[in-house]
């Protein structure tokens, strides 16, 4: 079953106005907004949903106060998402709504649906890297660093939940088609869809039911220096960083994590690896040492030899 | 942090709303307070569940009511008089206290 990922991200949150504020700045693109809440969308289409916790269209919230509401993914065609429905047909009921889409619970009763992906194509450039030893990607006179540079989140990467079963996560979603990447030890596992190499689409972390809910969510930027310096613009506007810049091992990619008025973590991430089907998931005890490469944190501005002689 | 330590005016701080502070000077708010008429209840800006500072941006602990502290990692609640958290990860546990006292110049001060 081509499963992309997730296109849509739900929230019913506290604080509409401030949401909108945070994912803004995030660098997602507001597409018909209004003081109820609306869509912010990646280039490729993808994105969040934010509307006011009381908002009768929303599935019903979490018994843990999370806000996530519902998880709507792509699939590539529409003989996937019958494909879909059959499935799930098979022990639960599937709705089916005006636009196609097909809405249910999961296992776990998290709200989730499908529909023919919302995912177009798009250009964006990559980061291009001067290594001795490999052919230069940037010719002579070709300046890498731009202060200016609009930095705009491009795809939806993945989403993380907290969940009270771990392993009945993973039987679900493998009923979907997603593959296990690799796993932490009694935390959870990495999965991706059948539609995409990335990395994961999903993570887990096993956690006691008062837990359930999302995490977080990430989308791709073009490179580690855009997650550098769009983090690094969040932090100059006060925004709280929680974990980050770094590098992740399972997946590669590198991270920069941030509180956000939903109440649930929103990272930048790039350059993540790619699976098929011929990989070896691995498997680690999750803890610092397992889950970055190295991490640095950040420092006001700052340059050796102190400010210039007065 | 040390006893005698000025944080603030009390008079600076506006009544409902809460404010992050940085006493150690280290870049991060360590402590926030929250102002409700004479009183000030001040924590520690450190999450019982995540262990991290819970503000989504400087001084933006509240919810949108202003009726409780939320950490803005994942979601738990508090209420403002005890620090106690009523929904979320942290069910059941509390902010860490912090004391203080109001001087006689109006400054508010650790102790």
């Amino acid at each position: 079953m081509k499963i992309l990922g997730p296109d849509l991200l739900v929230f019913g949150v506290d604080h509409v106005p401030a949401c909108c504020e945070f994912l803004i700045e995030y660098g997602l693109t507001p597409v018909g907004v209004t003081d109820q809440g609306g869509r912010f969308e990646a280039m490729d289409g993808t994105g969040v949903l934010i509307l006011s916790s009381d908002d009768p269209s929303l599935p019903p919230a979490l018994s843990s106060g999370n806000t996530i509401r519902e998880t709507i993914y792509g699939v590539q065609d529409a003989q996937t998402l019958e494909a879909v429905g059959r499935e799930l047909s098979k022990d639960r009921e599937v709705r089916r709504a005006a636009d196609g889409s097909l809405h249910c619970t999961d296992d776990l009763g998290f709200a989730i649906a499908f529909q023919v992906t919302v995912r177009k194509p798009y250009a964006a450039a990559a980061t291009l890297t001067n290594a001795p030893g490999s052919p230069p990607q940037r010719g002579p006179n070709q300046v890498a660093v731009d202060p200016d540079a609009q930095i705009r989140p491009r795809t939806l990467s993945h989403v993380v939940f907290f969940v009270p079963d771990a392993a009945r996560m993973e039987a679900f979603y493998h009923r979907l088609g997603f593959r296990v990447t690799d796993r932490f030890t009694g935390t959870g596992a990495f999965m991706r869809p059948e539609g995409n190499a990335d990395h994961h689409a999903l993570f887990f972390i096993q956690t006691p039911p008062f837990m359930q809910g999302c995490e977080h969510f990430a989308f791709h930027l073009g490179g580690p220096s855009d997650v550098i310096q769009a983090g690094s613009r969040l932090v100059a506007k006060g925004y709280q960083s929680y974990w980050g810049p770094g590098r992740h091992i399972f997946g590669s990619n590198w991270f920069w994590y941030f509180n956000s008025p939903m109440g649930v973590h929103v990272e930048y991430d790039a350059d993540m690896d790619l699976h098929d089907d011929a990989w070896t998931p691995r498997e680690a005890t999750i803890g610092a040492d397992a889950s970055q490469l190295f991490l640095m944190q950040h420092r006001e501005k700052w340059s050796p030899g102190g400010p210039p002689p007065a | 942090m040390s006893a005698g330590t000025v944080l603030c005016r009390f008079d600076e701080l506006v009544d409902g709303e809460a404010r992050g502070f940085d006493p150690q000077k280290g870049g991060q708010d360590t402590l926030f307070g929250v102002r409700r008429g004479s009183r000030l209840y001040l924590y520690r800006d450190l999450c019982p569940h995540a262990t991290s500072p819970m503000a989504w941006r400087k001084d933006e602990y509240l919810n949108r009511r202003r009726d409780r502290i939320v950490c803005f990692a994942h979601g738990a609640q508090f209420e403002i008089e005890t620090g106690r958290c009523l929904l979320g990860p942290c069910i059941g546990q509390s902010l860490q206290a912090v004391a203080h006292a109001i001087d006689d110049r109006g400054n508010v001060r650790l102790v």
